[in-house]
């Protein structure tokens, strides 16, 4: 029985390291391009090991277009991206939390046909809101700012309202009723009594929107306009030229500086998010 | 229980600082009372560097205006969108095929007056390149740097195949004859060497047409299946027939980037081929020893009329519509078109000048053995553009798409071409009808 | 804080006051909710609706045009090439993400050590950039070098050319999409932490070897996720745009890949044809809408749904 055990596992370790070397290469690839000299980086056949390492493409790819604009646009796009993570993640933890609440714990006239609609939303897909949403953002003449990135975070989206809605649920209502006979508002209940029970379902939330905005492309291409004010993403097709000419290795050294801090966060926050949905469990 | 009220304040003070820095970023810098005016080029890389170095020259030339330079990827959606929202660039550095879209949206302002206002004139310029900037009889965008196509070919591959490295093909028959003498099988009849590869580098499947007497437009109506182009597109067939559409195909994906020492030209995997006026300076970036020369591309024995044709292209800057500072941005478009700064330019981007006036200097300096050439054949009668057609990115997917079914065989060309012509026609008389109902609109 | 007392005899019409109270405080945190489906979502849909009957490029004002835009379509050639390479990627890739994502997620479920390491590698893709990535699957999938076929020439097989050949170039994106189930993994190993022990202990005094407990237990329990999964992936399949968009330029070859998005995207951004790609919007948002129901229908017998 022991030996037998012994043995599933070590075919189980066995797939996983298979596994997981397949789903390592396109990482490893980059760390590997990253530190090739120029002329390697797009060879036939693909070479795995580099054949001299070169550290400097990492200061070169943040410090790339320095002497021209007097300042390290790298660093700049940084903190920008990391402001609107900031007011991203803010907006949406705090309005999906809010509205979902609504949901999930309150009786009111047209809601569960208000949560039908909301559901039916998930299913626009974007590109039939973007030319309208630029026109509307054009008449309140926020192109080039980061508004239409962050303002609507703060109105709620139907993923996370679903999301929350369903944690929301699993709250014994009895805790709500106490706290209604001890002459707490539903304002009160909201914020000492769900939220604080609720942190792993909001990290989960806080999680996925830092994750997306981290990385989101379309978006600040669309809206954004003037280098200084642009995010990491955008920041790595500075490196791509249409035409060849591609710094392959500092746009993949530019990419693994811009991944690692995520990989970090997401090794050290998972437990939290596996659990986090867990509870909310998506069961319809 | 108390409330342990730093955290929130912690997080909300975290928040109002980027809600500041987010609003502070889009304020425009102060600049020491000088007139800012942006400038959107798509060039990264050294044509980047390039056009910079000319924005440096500018910006130390005088004190009142000062050009900011942003690359920009996707320029051409990229300055429309922004001209939408009304906040463009000054200046955009488009490609030759926006300038037709772009006037027809009005998306960019004709420079008419200001070109009679600086002495711009179509004298100034090679005709070709000036052509390709009108539009209506109204000037909409001035040139950067051009390109001019021709036959690269590979002498060492000529030697190996017994040719003379000193005569390059003059008739396409010819160089049909000589790409079967110079092309190498594998046992397994996967090609090693291709004399010519129809589709390297396939970026300009359209041109051929005319290259055969054909045209894809007659000023009027679109004229995709002519008997010319089809004619064009049998030629391109005859070598998949000749060497196989698979293994033409299965060579060609295993072709390096363009811009690498794998690219298969500068690997000799492909002896012929039609390339522009930059080639020489990516041979000399990846290999050396590479021993090529240039030549007009051949024209067909029944058309001797069509020789000495080239692709003629263009790097344009335009002012969209909107700009808050045109004049200012004419101003620095007129620097550029200036001889010495047109000339440092189209040197460190290793291309040829698209002035009627060339200093020798330029020749002398220039590092490509065959600038002369380059530069002379634009001056040609036979230097085709692209067609002035406000549809032509729609058409041109259409020419690429008929030109890959043509090449794998799978379309007879007439199939291929009728298709275009079914499909493209009825959605040009569309557009136009629709041009129409915008003037009335608006 | 200075909330009256209620007294617990309540009488019909405090208890009304209640009941009102309640819907005014539910409106109320609602509110943020509805604000920004009006504004951001059902406004933008019917401005979307207009500018489909409309002739609109950025620049101009709309001109109205009827139903020309909904016409052009039906007889647009691309149109329905598109559609069908969408919807070919679609049958591909989702039951094979279906397959590969839940057998992952079970694989990780099985205790063993290093679990967050292993957690972490397979989510890895999804945070690596798209132009990365994408550099890197033109190279495994090269037809001549491509790491894929050079394992498979030295297995004697003869492999396609998965990038020029139209008949392999969707399975290859298709096989490509797989390296992004790590979402989708997260979610299956959360669900798979909610199975009650005692069910598995039951199975267990049964003497039901593992295979059985997967095939009776497991999967039955998890299906509202499955259910949940594939609808986020038809969802997500039938939008699949930016690699596709930055590995094959102009959907080569032979517009095998030319998606439905990349059509759409060319028509607003490329052709200035706003109005157009309005109205093929909203056709996917409706092909969207039925496939979607149609799948919460037919899997709605099997998902087990258990004590919510």
């Amino acid at each position: 029985m022991e030996r037998q055990r012994k043995r599933g596992s070590l075919l189980i370790h066995g797939i996983l390291w298979v596994i997981s070397g397949l789903f390592l290469a396109p990482f490893l690839w980059m760390l590997s391009t990253s530190l090739k000299p120029l002329d390697q980086t797009m060879t036939n056949p693909p070479q795995w090991i580099p054949s001299s390492i070169h550290f400097e493409n990492y200061w070169n790819a943040v410090s790339y277009n320095k002497d021209v604009l007097g300042y390290i646009p790298f660093v700049v796009y940084g903190v920008n991206t990391l402001a609107l993570c900031i007011l991203v993640v803010s907006g949406t933890v705090i309005s999906n939390a809010v509205v979902a609440y609504a949901f999930a714990r309150l009786r009111w006239p047209g809601r569960d046909v208000a949560f039908a609609l909301t559901l039916a939303t998930m299913m626009i897909p974007f590109p039939v809101l973007m030319v309208p949403l630029f026109a509307l953002f054009r008449n309140l003449d926020w192109i080039g700012s980061f508004r239409p990135l962050w303002v609507p975070a703060f109105f709620g989206g139907a993923f996370n309202i679903f999301l929350l809605r369903q944690f929301f649920r699993t709250i014994p209502f009895e805790l709500s009723e106490a706290a209604k006979l001890d002459g707490c508002s539903e304002w009160g209940i909201f914020t000492r009594v769900v939220l604080p029970l609720c942190k792993p379902a909001l990290a989960v939330v806080a999680l996925f929107s830092f994750l997306g905005t981290w990385k989101d492309f379309l978006g600040p291409l669309i809206y954004l306009m003037d280098q200084k004010s642009f995010t990491l993403s955008l920041g790595l097709q500075f490196y791509q030229s249409q035409h060849g000419g591609t710094q392959w290795n500092l746009l993949m050294a530019a990419s693994t500086i811009m991944v690692a801090p995520i990989i970090i966060l997401f090794f050290f926050t998972q437990k939290t998010f596996i659990k986090g949905i867990s509870v909310t469990g998506i069961k319809g | 229980m108390p409330i342990p009220w730093f955290k929130p304040a912690l997080l909300l003070a975290c928040l109002l600082l980027a809600v500041w820095h987010s609003e502070s970023i889009v304020v425009p810098p102060p600049t020491k009372g000088r007139i800012v005016v942006k400038y959107w080029e798509k060039w990264t890389g050294f044509e980047g560097d390039a056009m910079r170095t000319i924005v440096d020259d500018f910006n130390k030339s005088q004190d009142r205006i000062f050009v900011q330079y942003l690359a920009v990827s996707a320029v051409n959606t990229k300055t429309m969108l922004a001209s939408a929202a009304g906040v463009p660039p000054d200046v955009a550095g488009l490609w030759d095929g926006d300038v037709v879209p772009f006037a027809d949206s009005r998306a960019s302002i004709p420079l008419d007056d200001y070109c009679r206002e600086f002495g711009i004139k179509a004298a100034d310029y090679i005709p070709s390149y000036w052509d390709i900037c009108t539009y209506n009889n109204h000037v909409y965008a001035l040139p950067t740097t051009p390109a001019s196509t021709a036959l690269h070919y590979n002498t060492d591959l000529f030697k190996q195949a017994g040719l003379d490295p000193d005569k390059p093909p003059v008739t396409t028959e010819e160089l049909s004859a000589m790409s079967d003498k110079i092309t190498k099988k594998r046992p397994d009849g996967s090609i090693l060497v291709a004399g010519f590869h129809p589709s390297e580098p396939g970026w300009w499947n359209w041109w051929w047409l005319h290259l055969f007497g054909g045209a894809l437009w007659d000023g009027e109506n679109l004229t995709a299946n002519s008997p010319e182009n089809i004619k064009a597109f049998e030629w391109i067939q005859s070598f998949s027939k000749k060497y196989g559409p698979q293994q033409l195909h299965a060579f060609r994906t295993g072709f390096g980037n363009f811009s690498s020492p794998q690219n298969p030209f500068i690997d000799s995997k492909v002896a012929m081929e039609i390339q522009g006026v930059w080639m020489a300076n990516f041979i000399s970036q990846y290999n050396k020893k590479l021993k090529w020369k240039a030549a007009p591309f051949p024209y067909p024995k029944d058309r001797p009329d069509r020789a000495n044709s080239t692709m003629v292209g263009l790097d344009v800057l335009v002012i969209p519509a909107g700009a808050k500072h045109p004049k200012e941005a004419m101003e620095f478009i007129r620097y550029t078109q200036t001889q010495p700064a047109m000339e440092k330019l189209c040197l460190l981007q290793q291309k040829h000048s698209p002035l009627a006036k060339v200093s020798p200097e330029f020749f002398a300096k220039h590092a490509n053995p065959y600038i002369k050439l380059f530069t002379d054949l634009p001056w040609g009668k036979n230097s085709f553009a692209i067609p002035k057609v406000g549809i032509w990115f729609e058409y041109s997917n259409e020419v690429n798409a008929a030109f890959e079914a043509v090449y794998l065989m799978h379309k007879t060309p007439k199939e291929a071409l009728d298709y275009v012509q079914a499909r493209m026609q009825p959605k040009w008389e569309h557009y136009k009808k629709i041009l129409k109902l915008r003037e009335e609109a608006n | 804080m200075g909330a009256l007392q209620e007294d617990p005899q309540t009488s019909g019409g405090s208890e009304l006051t209640a009941k009102r109270k309640e819907a005014f405080a539910g409106l109320a945190f609602a509110s943020p909710w509805f604000i920004g489906f009006t504004v951001f979502l059902a406004g933008p849909l019917l401005m979307s609706m207009y500018y489909s009957f409309c002739d609109y490029s950025v620049l101009r004002k709309p001109v109205w045009v009827g139903g020309d835009n909904y016409a052009e379509i039906m007889h647009d050639e691309v149109f329905w090439q598109a559609l069908k390479n969408t919807f070919v990627y679609a049958a591909i890739s989702l039951p094979m993400g279906l397959v590969v994502s839940i057998a992952v997620a079970l694989l990780l479920n099985t205790n063993v050590k290093g679990m967050a390491f292993y957690r972490t590698i397979i989510y890895l893709p999804s945070l690596v950039p798209t132009v990365a990535l994408a550099v890197l699957w033109l190279w495994m999938f090269n037809g001549e070098y491509g790491l894929i076929n050079e394992t498979a020439k030295r297995f004697a097989v003869s492999p396609p050319n998965w990038l020029g050949d139209p008949l392999w170039s969707k399975p290859a994106l298709a096989l490509m999409s797989l390296w992004g189930v790590g979402g989708a993994v997260v979610i299956y190993l959360a669900g798979l932490q909610d199975v009650p022990q005692s069910l598995y202990e039951a199975a267990d005094l049964d003497g039901a070897s593992p295979w059985r407990k997967t095939w009776h237990v497991t999967l039955p329990m998890i299906s509202p996720v499955i259910q949940f999964n594939m609808i986020m992936g038809i969802i997500g399949s039938l939008q699949v745009f930016s690699e596709p968009y930055i590995m094959f330029p102009g959907g080569a070859p032979e517009r095998s890949t030319y998606m439905y998005t990349m059509y759409l995207f060319d028509n607003a951004f490329t052709f200035q044809k706003m109005g157009y790609a309005s109205a093929m919007g909203w056709i996917l948002f409706i092909l969207i809408f039925i496939l979607t129901m149609l799948a919460l229908k037919g899997s709605d017998k099997r998902v087990h749904t258990g004590a919510m």
